[in-house]
Parts: C-alpha cells; structure tokens; sequence
C-alpha cells in the first residue's frame, strides 16, 4: 500500500487502492467445462425449465449434500421464502416474529406471504435470535418463526428448534449465509420445519440467480414444489394458489458445477481467513469476528466490529474503504424495524439491536480478493487507525 | 387425402405416427456453439447478474423492437404481473378475461387484487370492451385485459375505455411478443404491458419476461421494485422483491432477438401447413390471430364442432396424444373455475363463450421442434380421425 498521508486516500482526493472493486459478494467462478457438461444435459433434452433433468438432479444432489430428504429448488431464495413463509404459517395467525438484525429484503418477503412482522431482539455475542428473545415476542397471534443464521457462525438451530415445538408454532431457517456449516456437528438444511438458500451469485453457491428450500416433511415439499409452477398437479388441473418460482435449467446447471467446487472453495476462502485473521493483530480498534472451527464452515464472510478505540464511525470507515474500491458495507444497517415500511410491522424495545447496527461491517472477501489483496485491505485499516484523528478532520472539512 | 391413404390411429392399435413426442412449443433455443461462446464471455467478464452489461443491452434491444421507452427484464412474466400491479399502487377489483392462463387472476391475488372475470368475444376468444363493460361497478380500479393466440385485444379501444371510465388499463400481453396492431407494436399500449419469455413463448429465455412502458415514474417504481440493482433513483415503493434477470437470461434473450424473424417466419410456415392441411375437414376451425398485422405466429389453435367433426375436442385430444402428439387444452377449465377463484371470485354473469371456448379449443404443436411437413402430417391425422370418428368414439367408449 502507498499512501503516505490522509491525502492520498482516495476519499480525500488520492489514488485508490484497487483499480477494480473489492466486493463483499463471491462471485465465485465454477469451472466452465463443468457448467457446460451439465448444459448439456438439458440442451439434449430440449428441456430449459419446468423440472427438467438439470434442475432434478440439482434438488438430488443438494439434499444429499444437506443430508436431508427433500430440496425445491426456486428461481430465488426470495420467492423460495415467501413460498415457504405461506405455507408454514399457522392456519388462523398472522404474526411472523424474525430479528430486526437482519436481511434487508425479510420483511418484504413475510408482506408477500401475508403475514405481519413482528421484529425480535438478537443475542449481543452470537448476533442471532435466542429462544429468549423470540419467546418475547411470541403470542397467542404467533403463525411462524424466521431466523435467520448470522453471517458469521450460526444461531442456536437446535435450541431453537426446541423451542419452537415446545410453543407449537412452525419454524423457518433462513439458511442463506450458512450453507456449509454444521450446528452440534449436523450440517444444516434438516433444522426446524425448513431452511432457505439463496443461489444468488454473491453467495456462497453461485447459480446465477436461484435459491432452494430443504425439509424432511413430504407434504411441504410437495406443497411447495406444486406452488412454485401456478399449483398445477399434471396438465389442466391447479391443486393449489401459487405463482412461478421455477429455477430454470441453465441456473441449476451453474448451481451443480459450483457444488461441485464448493470443497476447494471453502479451501480458498480458509486461507483468506487465516491471513485476515493473522494480519488483523495490528489493528487493535478492530476485532474480527473468529469462525468456530469445533464446527465445519465455509470460512467465506469477514465481519469486524467496531471497538469504542476505533478513530473514525463504521459508516465513515466503509465510506473510506469505498472509495478505495474496498467495497465493505455495514452489516444488516439500518435493522429492519428502523426502515420505512408501507405495511404493518411490529417490534418493541430493540435498543440492542440499534447498538448493533452501528457497530459492524463486513470486508470484502470471496473470489475477486487475492491473499495480496487481503495484506493490502488489512494494511489500509492500519493506516486509517494510525491517522485517525487527522483523516476525520479531513473528511469533516470536505462536508 | 385418398381413403387408401389412410392408417390406422394409433388409440385403435395403429403405430404411432411420430416416434419421439412432440411439445406444444415453441422450446426455440440457440444451437449449441452459440450458446457456448455466449456463456464463455460470461464466464470471462465474471459478471452473473445485478443488471449486468447483457441484461441492459437485452432492454435496450426489448425496448427498441417495441418502440416504446422502457423495457424492464425481470425473472419470469409472473413476477412481472405482480411488480406490475404493485407498482400501479392499484386497491380493488380489476377486471380481467376468464379466458387466460391462471397466472394472469393469481398475480392480481398476490397484489391484494380481487379479478372479475369477463366474458370473451365468441370469435376473437379476447375480452372486448363490451364484455369488460358488462362486469363493470364502482369498486373495479383498473382493466387488465390479455393478448392471447398471437393476436390483440384491440388494446387502443381499451385505452379509450380506461379513460372514459376512470380506470387503470394494463394489459398481461405473455403471448403477444412481436405483435403489432394499427401499426404499432404491443408493448407500449395502457400504463404498461407484461411478457413472458417462458421457453414455451417465441421470445425464449428458459424463464424470463419483460415489463414495458413510456412512463418514467412508472418504470422507476418497477426497476424499485425488482431489485436494488439496475434503479436510476430510489423512489418510494409499497414492497420489494426479487425480480432480476441474469446475464444467462439476457444473453438468451439477445440470441432469441437476432433470431426472432426466423422463428417468425418458421411459425408462420407451420401454421399454414395447418390452414391448408385442414381446410376441408368439417368441424375443424383453425383459430386466425385476430387484430393483429402481424401476428408473431406463436400458437396454433384450432376449434372443434363435436357434432360436424365427429369427436369432441377432448377425444381428439387424446386421439392426437396417442400418436405423440401433446396438443394441448388451453385454458381449461377457465380462470374463474381454478381454485380458489371457484369460490372467492365467482364471475358477476354466465360466461357462455368462456365456457364454450374451453370445452372446445386446442392447441398444436409450433415451433422448433416441428416443421412444415410434421404440421401436414397432424393434420392429415386429424382428417383421420374424423373418418374414423366412430370407431374412435367406440373405443373411447361412446
């Protein structure tokens, strides 16, 4: 890294880090050959959506990999939610309780799917709703339970799970950011009612676009699998309300031939960690939040928290990072219950929450950052704790 | 067709006319070496979707066909209706035609939309602005008619009646890509159109569609909707989704329009196969693309008499079926008889020709995987079967 003052960071006028943009999203690149192998198979078909063989043999072979009976696949982890959150919900109940410290897009998808938000708090170590902070909320209106595994780690699945039977009411995993991991040794995909992935290429498994929903229940998948083609059981007869969520052939080609990858992957993204990890013992106003590895993981998310020494706001940092072209963003900020809805939400104190949306951002990591490039970013935040003081006076003085 | 030409329908023993089955359509795709490159260059700019370079030149494309100022790709048509009447900010009753594809009424459902169900116009098999008037009250908000069989609705008659009574006017136009009427293309009729680039549609992308329309605020609010990606400005919308289009669907989308005309025409070529294979046979009507110069030739869609053919449509049906053929009842057994609109929204009137219509229309095979010849060969076939009508009912069991 060359910046020999405040001045030559790129938000006050110097030459940014990168030419081209460090991004928080994988974007990772399965091998081509192998995308195309699998093309294959539908082109000979003739078969480009609608269930063809590509998008069957995915559903296989990614419930074998989450060790679970039955995987639908969607053409989106978003529609794959709302499906899902429609056809869990207590018959009757309205209320979907989900934290606040989330997936900006949630609340979004509970609207679609009819139902009510209803915001809890997260626990301040993990990030994730506890059966403490979602039994809060719960209600006689309760329909449904969303959690959400945090970007770093996994909430308490089994806990959580626990509880949800004891209270009677269905739980929904939102399982987007942890698609490798393993909770008390247990891959997850099999934990509560139903877990949701996303394929989205920023994910960890890039099918273009796409997402998948995984369940041990036969009825739901089903459902599910009906709902997402207009609920059409066989030609001319609709058995169910739905819409069209199907995952076309090419998606679920690009999906299988990253599964394939996904091992060597998490290889890559293990040595990104470990050297963010080693060279992070510089920065002191920085603590990197560190994987367990009691449990398997995909080592992919790089998340900090933001210490009280730390000389600039988290949102000046990612301002700074930016225009470096170190695309790192604030970690699920603003929470949900703080952003404008044109439906009915509800929430009660979230004042840890608020703290916490403050607090976090994620750096950039997956395929587009080199180790190199790691040793630069870390460097870089060096630099921006090292001149502090000066570079907030900077900034302030160009407002 | 001599009497000593004809064979045996394979539901009475015959061998199957075609060995490999033939789809409904239209499953146009790029050869093989196209696809490959376009997917290499993919691979190589690295950029999956997000609006990325395709996905603009794709609406750029869309938009310029259409001759209308924006066009919007989205995931699939469906989704597109439902942004759609999302982003109309619409409460209320919308009229539509009984006579669609159910995702027309389930997408209006999922905007918090109630459809009436319209009668169609006994000929055209489209929602007329008589049969909409027919079904209109105080609590209807907007007219959402549909472009079916490769023709129109006469959607400037629509605009007209929109006006007049106050009403949104937006038109689910999933079959009508490359239509055009008065000299203007479908697209840039009402507050805006929806298509769908389903693989069965002529414009295919495996899953795909487009959103198009001449109001900025209008387009602002879809590209809102859809996703944080590809907005020009962030204006206030009541919900978001995930609507986008990936760099696959839109390199799809870019081959598909180089192709276009020559599907088109492909089309064509089938459907006069049809026309002329079947001109003598009574009771067969070859539905014409009505209100539209030209047609994008993407349905064949023929009309069976029971008492004239011989057979009623669903006998043929099966008949057909027998030989390979998956032709296709299309949109039985109605919108308004789907659940749960066969007991939430039950038509205000009798929809005598929306019943009539889907006990007796089919639609043959078109598209890339028949020809000029395969399309002689259905409707010799179909001559036939009405030769052999008794037997055929016979073995049906009267």
């Amino acid at each position: 890294m060359e910046k020999s003052g405040p001045r030559d960071l790129a938000a006050l006028g110097g030459t940014p880090l990168f030419d081209r943009p460090r991004p928080t999203s994988n974007l990772v690149r399965p091998d081509l050959e192998l995308f195309l192998k699998y093309s294959r198979v539908f082109f000979d078909a003739r078969r480009y959506t609608n269930t063809g063989p590509v998008s069957v043999l995915m559903e296989e072979r990614f419930a074998e990999f989450h060790e679970v009976d039955h995987c639908v696949s969607f053409s989106s982890g978003f529609w794959g939610l709302v499906l899902a959150m429609r056809a869990l919900a207590l018959a009757g109940k309205r209320e979907v309780v989900m934290p606040s410290f989330t997936y900006r897009r949630l609340a979004d998808a509970a609207y679609w799917a009819g139902l009510v938000p209803h915001f809890c708090e997260v626990d301040a170590q993990s990030l994730a709703a506890t059966p403490a902070t979602v039994g809060a909320c719960v209600g006689t209106g309760t329909a449904l339970l969303v959690i959400t595994h945090p970007i770093v780690n996994c909430c308490d699945a089994v806990g959580l799970t626990a509880f949800a039977r004891e209270i009677g009411v269905p739980v929904l995993f939102d399982s987007v950011e942890s698609v490798y991991e393993t909770v008390a040794g247990r891959r997850t995909g099999s934990f509560g009612n139903a877990e949701v992935y996303s394929l989205h290429a920023s994910k960890l498994v890039n099918g273009f676009e796409g997402g998948y929903v995984t369940t041990d229940d036969a009825e739901l998948a089903d459902r599910l699998a009906l709902e997402r083609g207009f609920g059409f059981r066989g030609q001319d007869n609709v058995a169910f309300f739905g819409t069209n969520a199907k995952l076309n052939e090419v998606h679920a080609a690009m999906a299988l031939a990253s599964l394939e990858d996904l091992d060597d992957q998490v290889e890559r993204n293990r040595r990104r960690y470990y050297a963010y990890r080693s060279a992070m013992r510089k920065v002191s106003g920085l603590r990197l939040l560190e994987f367990d590895e009691t449990e398997t993981t995909s080592f992919k998310n790089i998340v900090v928290e933001v210490l009280p020494a730390w000389p600039l706001s988290r949102d000046e940092t990612v301002a700074v990072l930016n225009a470096e072209n170190a695309l790192a963003r604030a970690y699920y900020s603003p929470p949900l219950h703080a952003m404008h809805a044109s439906y009915e939400t509800r929430h009660d104190d979230l004042s840890l929450t608020e703290a916490l949306a403050e607090r976090f951002m994620n750096l950039p990591c997956g395929h587009h950052v080199s180790l190199e490039d790691v040793g630069s970013i870390v460097d870089l935040l060096a630099f921006l704790e090292q001149h502090g003081g000066a570079i907030t006076e900077l900034l302030a003085a160009r407002t | 067709m001599s009497a000593a030409g004809r064979r045996l329908p394979a539901l009475l023993g015959g061998a199957r006319a075609f060995v490999r089955d033939i789809p409904v359509g239209q499953m146009y795709f790029p050869t093989w070496e196209r696809y490959e490159a376009a997917m290499r260059g993919i691979f190589e700019r690295e950029w999956y979707t997000n609006h990325g370079p395709l996905a603009r030149e794709a609406e750029e494309r869309v938009a310029d066909v259409l001759g209308v100022r924006h066009a919007l790709c989205v995931t699939n048509g469906t989704i597109g209706l439902m942004m759609a009447a999302k982003a109309l900010e619409l409460r209320g009753r919308v009229i539509t035609s009984a006579f669609t594809f159910v995702a027309t009424a389930q997408a209006l459902t999922w905007a918090g939309l109630t459809p009436v169900f319209c009668d169609v116009s006994p000929v055209t098999h489209h929602m007329t602005v008589e049969t909409a008037a027919a079904v209109l009250d105080e609590s209807v908000c907007a007219v959402h008619p549909t472009n079916i069989w490769g023709g129109t609705c006469r959607p400037a008659e629509f605009e007209a009646f929109g006006a007049e009574n106050g009403l949104a006017v937006y038109f689910d136009s999933a079959q009508a890509f490359g239509c055009r009427v008065g000299g203007r293309a479908v697209g840039s009729f009402g507050a805006l159109e929806v298509f769908s680039f389903h693989a069965t549609k002529i414009l295919g992308t495996a899953e795909g569609g487009c959103v198009t329309t001449n109001d900025d605020e209008l387009a602002e609010r879809l590209r809102n909707i859809r996703s944080g990606y590809g907005t020009r400005a962030k204006v206030a919308v009541p919900v978001t989704s995930n609507g986008r289009f990936s760099e696959a669907q839109a390199a799809l989308c870019l081959l598909a329009l180089d192709d276009l005309e020559e599907r088109t025409a492909h089309n064509r070529a089938i459907r006069s196969s049809y026309v002329s294979g079947m001109a003598g046979i009574p009771g067969i009507r070859v539905v014409d693309p009505p209100d539209a110069d030209p047609s994008n030739e993407q349905y064949a869609v023929v009309q069976v008499d029971e008492e004239s053919f011989g057979l009623n449509r669903d006998a043929l049906v099966r008949a057909l079926k027998a030989e390979g053929i998956n032709a296709r009842r299309y949109f039985f057994p109605g919108a308004h008889r789907t659940p749960p609109y066969d007991e939430s929204a039950p038509p205000p009137g009798e929809l005598p020709n929306v019943e009539h219509i889907c006990r007796t229309v089919l639609q043959l095979p078109v598209g890339a995987l028949v020809d000029y010849e395969d399309a002689r060969v259905i409707a010799d076939l179909v001559s036939d079967f009405h030769a052999d009508a008794e037997r055929l009912r016979e073995a049906a069991g009267g």
